[in-house]
C-alpha cells in the first residue's frame, strides 16, 4: 500500500478500517476464549489471516501518525501475539515459520534485483568506505561495551576476562547485521528515491556477505577464549569458502534459469516462487549453501545480465504484498515480551551505544568519501534495524557456545527486538526528511518496479 | 529433503500445470469436467496405489486441503448468482435447490434404511454415514453442463436452466455439512443449541463477507485487496474450524455475502476465479490418496445401494422437469441421468467431513464421494449430451469459436459490466491465485 494512496484515504475509511480491526480483534478473541482446550488445533489458518488482517489495518491506522506500515504490522504481532492476547499461541508461531522461509527468500530476491550494477558503480566510492568503517567502529565499539557492561550481564556472573572477551566478540559481531527485510519493507511502502535509499539497499544487501564471513571468523577466534580449549583450524575458513562460492554459482545459475523461464514462460510465477521459497530453501539448506546469499546472487543475475529484471520484481512485489505482512506480524508475536522486560536496560544500554557508534561511522565514512549532504546526514539511519539475520546468527552461536548460549540468545532477543521497533521507524523518518518519499514521487512507482508492459 | 516438502513441491507442479491449462484457449472442452482423471490419480499415488504417497504424508497435508476446500466453496458463493456473464435466475436457483434436496433426502433416507438392515452401526454414526452420503451426492457439478455445451456447441432454454440449477444445486450440500457439523457430538460449542451453531456457522461467514466487502468498498487496489480476502477468509475458516464448525459453509456464506452487498463483486469474482483450477486440482490428488477402501463391512453393498438410489432420484427429477418444464420435455426423464455428474465440491466437502469428525462412517462418506464421481463421470456427460440432441440445443454454435455458449449477457448484467475493470487491471491480477 503506496504513502499516496493512503494519504488520499479520509475519516471515513479511517473509521470504518477501525471498526474493522476490532471485529477481527472480537472474532477471534471469542474464539480463543470460547474454546480454550482446542488451543493449536488448526490455528494456524486462524492466526495467518489475523495476523495478515489485523497487520494491514493496523498499519493503514497507525500510517496517519507516520508510523511506517512495519511497525502496524509488528505492533499487530504483539498485541495478538503469545503474550499479550494470545489469540495467536506459540505452537501458531512456529508452525507460521516456513511463511518466514519464504519471506526472506524473497527479500534476498528482491533485494539483488533491486541492485543494478549502474547504481552500485555510482555509490561504490561511499559503499566501500562505508562498508569498512561500520564494520570496525560498530564492532569495536560494541565488542568494547559488552566487554566492559559485563558486571551488569547475568550470564557473565564468574566468567574470567578470557571467555568474557570471547563473548563479546560474537556480540561485536552480531551487532554488525542489519535488517534487509526492514530495509525492503519500508522502501516497499514508500517506494523512496534518492541517495539515502540507493545506499541503504547498497549497503545492506551487500554487507550480508560481510556477515556471513566475520561470523565465521569469530566463531573460529572465540572459541578458544570461551572454552579454553582446542586452538585455531583452518578447516572452518576451507569450509566457508566452500559455502561462499557455492553459494555465489548457485544463485549465478538459478539466477539464469529463473531468466530463461520469465522470458520463454513467464506465468505461473507466483507459483515458482512459492516452489523456490519452499523447496529450494529446504534443499540447499541440505546440501550447506546459503540460501540467502544464492538468491540474493540470482535475483542480482536476474537485474543486470538479463532484462528480465523488472518482470521479477514485479512478481515478487505481487506475491510478496501480503506474505511480508505475515512475516513481520509473525515476527512481532515471536518477540519475546517477558524477556525483554527482564533485559530491557542493558538492552537498552547497548542499543542507544550501537547507533551511537553506527552514527559515528557513518560520519567519518562520508567525510572520507565525501558524500553529499543529505547521506551525511541520513544515511546511518538505516542501519540501525535489525530482524531475522540477527536472530538467526544468535541461535547459531548459542547452539555452538551452549555454556552461555542461552543467556546470550536472550540478551541478543531483547536488543534486537528494540532495533526491530525503532530502527524502521528511524529509517522511514529519514527518508521523509531527505525528502525521498514525496507524495508526487510516491505516485510514481519506481521505474524497477512497474509491470513489464509499462516498464 | 524432507517427504512433505517433496510432496508439496508435487503438489506445486500440479497446479502450476493446472493454471497454465487454465491460463490458455486450450480448456474449453480440455480433460474431465470433473475432475476425475486426477482423483484416480490420486488413488494411483496413494496408499492403495503405488505408495508413493503414504497416508501419513497425506494427513500431514489435512490443514491445506480443508483451507483449500473452504477457499472452493468462497470461489463458489461468489459465482453462486453468476453464469458465465449472466444472472442465474431465481426461479431456475430454486428448482436446482429443490432438486439437490430432493436427491440427497433420497440418497440418505436408501442408507439409512440398508444399514439399519444390516445392523451396521447405530446411533450418530449412521445418522452421520447417511446425511454425508446424502449431502455429498446432492452436487451436480457445474462444471459438466458448460464443458457439455461448450464441447457440443449447445445453447438454448435447457442447456441455461441445466446451467443454472447445476450451479444452485452446491448450496445444500456446503449448508448441508454445516448443519452435520453442527449436529455432531462431540462439538466445542455443546453447550449451545444447534440452531445456534448453523446460525454461527453462517454467521461469520456473513459478518467477515460484510468486513471485506466494506474494507474493499472504498476503492479497489489489487494488493490491498488480497491482503483483505485472504485475511478475512482464512480468519473466518481458522474460527469455524476452531469452533468445530463447517468452514466450507462459513466460506461459501461469506462468498454469497460478498457478491451480494460489495459493489466489486465482478472485480472479486475475476480476481480469484483463476485460482479455482490451481487449488481445486491438487485437492483433488490429495483426496484421491486419501480414499479407503477398508472401512466398514459389506461396504461395496452400501456404494451400490448409495449409487443406485443416486441414479434413481436422478431420473425421477429429470421426469418431474420433463413433466413442468416446457424446455425439457422434448428431451425426457433421462436428462436427469445427465445431473448425475458431482465434482470437486463433493470430494473436497468429503474429505473436510472425514476430517473433522474421523472414523469409519466418514471415510466411507468419502469413498461414496469418490465412486459417486467416477460413476457421473461416466453417465453424466453422455446423458447430458443425449438429452441436449434431444432438445435440438446441440451444435448451435461453432464450438471452435470463441463465443461462449452459456455467456449470453443479460440487460442486468450489461449493466453490471460496466463495473469490470479495464482488461489490463484484470489480467494484472496475479496469475494461479
Amino acid at each position: 500500500m503506496s504513502s499516496a494512496a493512503a494519504g488520499s484515504k479520509g475519516f471515513g475509511t479511517r473509521a470504518v478500517q477501525a471498526l474493522a480491526l476490532v471485529v477481527t480483534f472480537f472474532l477471534l478473541f471469542a474464539a480463543t476464549r470460547l474454546t480454550p482446550q482446542l488451543r493449536g488445533q488448526l490455528g494456524t489458518v486462524a492466526g495467518f489471516g489475523f495476523l495478515l488482517l489485523a497487520g494491514t489495518l493496523l498499519s493503514e491506522l497507525l500510517e496517519t501518525i507516520g508510523l511506517p506500515h512495519l511497525s502496524g504490522y509488528l505492533l499487530a504481532g504483539i498485541i495478538g501475539g503469545p503474550d499479550l492476547l494470545e489469540l495467536v499461541d506459540h505452537h501458531t508461531v512456529e508452525q507460521l515459520s516456513p511463511v518466514n522461509t519464504l519471506a526472506l527468500s524473497l527479500i534476498a530476491l528482491a533485494g539483488g534485483a533491486e541492485l543494478k550494477l549502474s547504481t552500485l558503480r555510482e555509490v561504490a566510492k561511499s559503499l566501500s568506505y562505508a562498508m569498512f568503517t561500520q564494520t570496525v567502529v560498530v564492532g569495536v565499539v560494541m565488542t568494547a561495551a559488552l566487554f566492559f557492561l559485563g558486571r551488569f550481564v547475568p550470564f557473565f556472573a564468574g566468567l574470567h576476562a578470557g571467555p568474557m572477551f570471547g563473548i563479546a566478540l560474537l556480540w561485536g559481531v552480531l551487532c554488525i547485521t542489519r535488517s534487509p527485510s526492514a530495509c525492503m519493507g519500508i522502501l516497499a511502502q514508500t517506494r523512496a528515491k534518492g541517495p539515502v535509499a540507493t545506499f541503504a539497499l547498497a549497503f545492506i544487501m551487500s554487507s550480508d556477505i560481510v556477515v556471513v564471513v566475520l561470523v565465521a571468523v569469530a566463531m573460529m577466534l572465540a572459541r578458544p577464549l570461551i572454552s579454553g580449549s582446542g586452538g585455531f583450524s583452518l578447516h572452518a575458513v576451507s569450509e566457508l569458502g566452500h559455502e561462499l562460492l557455492g553459494s555465489i554459482a548457485f544463485g549465478t545459475t538459478l539466477g539464469l534459469a529463473l531468466a530463461a523461464y520469465l522470458k520463454l514462460v513467464g506465468r505461473g510465477l507466483l507459483l515458482v516462487l512459492l516452489a523456490m521459497g519452499f523447496a529450494l530453501t529446504d534443499f540447499l539448506r541440505y546440501v550447506k549453501i546459503d540460501a540467502t546469499l544464492a538468491f540474493l546472487v540470482a535475483g542480482f543475475v536476474v537485474q543486470n545480465l538479463t532484462a528480465q529484471g523488472p518482470k521479477l520484481l514485479h512478481a515478487i512485489e505481487q506475491t510478496g504484498s501480503f506474505v511480508f505482512v505475515v512475516f513481520f506480524a509473525n515476527a512481532g508475536a515471536h518477540l519475546n515480551v517477558p524477556l525483554l522486560q527482564k533485559f530491557w536496560p542493558i538492552a537498552l544500554t547497548l542499543c542507544v551505544i550501537r547507533a551511537l557508534a553506527t552514527y559515528v561511522a557513518a560520519r567519518i565514512s562520508s567525510r572520507f568519501a565525501g558524500d553529499e549532504p543529505m547521506l551525511v546526514r541520513w544515511g546511518w539511519s538505516s542501519l540501525v534495524s535489525q530482524a531475522g539475520l540477527a536472530l538467526g546468527l544468535a541461535i547459531t552461536i548459542s547452539t555452538a557456545f551452549p555454556g552461555v548460549g542461552d543467556g546470550f540468545r536472550s540478551l541478543a532477543i531483547a536488543a534486537v527486538a528494540i532495533n526491530e521497533m525503532i530502527g524502521p521507524v528511524l529509517f522511514k523518518f529519514a527518508l521523509d526528511r531527505a525528502g525521498e518519499t514525496r507524495r508526487e514521487e510516491a505516485e510514481i512507482s519506481r521505474t524497477s518496479l512497474l509491470p513489464p508492459a509499462q516498464a | 529433503v524432507s517427504g512433505g516438502i517433496a510432496v508439496l513441491l508435487g503438489l506445486l507442479v500440479v497446479a502450476f500445470v493446472s493454471s497454465m491449462l487454465v491460463g490458455g484457449r486450450t480448456i474449453r472442452g480440455f480433460g474431465l469436467p470433473s475432475g476425475a482423471e486426477y482423483l484416480v490419480l490420486g488413488v494411483a499415488v496413494g496408499p492403495h496405489g503405488l505408495g508413493l504417497v503414504p497416508r501419513s504424508t497425506a494427513d500431514g497435508f489435512e490443514p491445506i486441503v480443508v483451507c483449500g476446500a473452504a477457499w472452493l466453496a468462497l470461489v463458489a458463493g461468489l459465482g453462486y448468482f453468476i453464469v458465465g456473464q449472466r444472472r442465474v435466475r431465481f426461479v431456475r436457483a430454486v428448482t436446482g435447490i429443490l432438486g439437490a434436496a430432493f436427491v440427497g433426502t433420497l440418497v440418505a433416507v436408501a442408507l439409512f434404511l440398508t444399514l439399519d438392515a444390516l445392523g451396521i452401526s447405530g446411533g450418530f454414526p449412521r445418522l452421520e454415514l447417511a446425511l454425508g452420503a446424502g449431502f455429498v451426492g446432492s452436487e451436480t457439478t457445474r462444471h459438466t453442463v458448460r464443458w457439455v455445451a461448450e464441447r457440443h456447441g449447445a445453447r438454448g432454454p435447457l442447456s441455461d436452466w441445466l446451467a443454472d440449477m447445476a450451479r444452485a444445486s452446491a448450496l445444500v450440500p456446503v449448508v448441508g455439512l454445516g448443519i452435520l457439523f453442527a449436529i455432531a457430538p462431540d462439538a466445542p460449542l455443546g453447550a449451545f443449541a444447534v440452531w445456534w451453531r448453523v446460525a454461527v456457522t453462517l454467521g461469520i461467514g456473513v459478518v467477515m463477507g460484510l468486513v471485506a466487502a466494506v474494507l474493499l468498498g472504498r476503492e479497489f487496489r489489487r494488493d490491498e485487496s488480497w491482503g483483505i480476502l485472504l485475511g478475512t477468509s482464512l480468519l473466518a475458516a481458522g474460527v469455524a474450524t476452531r469452533l468445530g464448525l463447517a468452514a466450507v459453509a462459513t466460506l461459501f456464506a461469506m462468498g454469497l455475502t460478498l457478491s451480494v452487498v460489495s459493489r466489486h463483486r465482478l472485480e472479486i469474482k475475476f480476481m480469484v476465479q483463476p485460482t479455482e483450477k490451481p487449488v481445486l486440482l491438487p485437492v483433488v490428488i490429495v483426496v484421491g490418496s486419501c480414499v479407503d477402501f477398508d472401512t466398514l463391512p459389506q461396504l461395496w453393498l452400501l456404494v451400490g445401494v448409495a449409487l443406485a438410489a443416486r441414479l434413481v432420484a436422478e431420473f425421477m427429477r429429470g421426469a418431474l422437469l420433463a413433466a413442468f418444464l416446457p424446455a425439457a420435455r422434448a428431451a425426457g426423464p433421462r436428462v436427469g441421468l445427465g445431473m448425475a455428474s458431482s465434482g470437486a465440491i463433493s470430494l473436497a466437502l468429503a474429505f473436510t467431513f472425514s476430517a473433522r469428525l474421523p472414523g469409519p462412517a466418514s471415510s466411507t462418506v468419502l469413498l461414496l464421494a469418490a465412486t459417486g464421481v467416477l460413476l457421473g463421470e461416466f453417465i453424466g456427460p453422455a446423458e447430458l449430451r443425449r438429452a441436449l440432441e434431444r432438445a435440438g440445443e446441440t451444435h448451435a454454435f461453432d464450438a471452435a469459436s470463441d463465443v461462449a455458449p452459456l455467456s449470453l449477457p443479460s440487460p442486468a448484467l450489461q449493466d453490471a459490466d460496466s463495473e469490470l475493470p479495464e482488461r489490463t487491471v484484470v489480467s494484472d491480477f496475479p496469475e494461479g491465485r
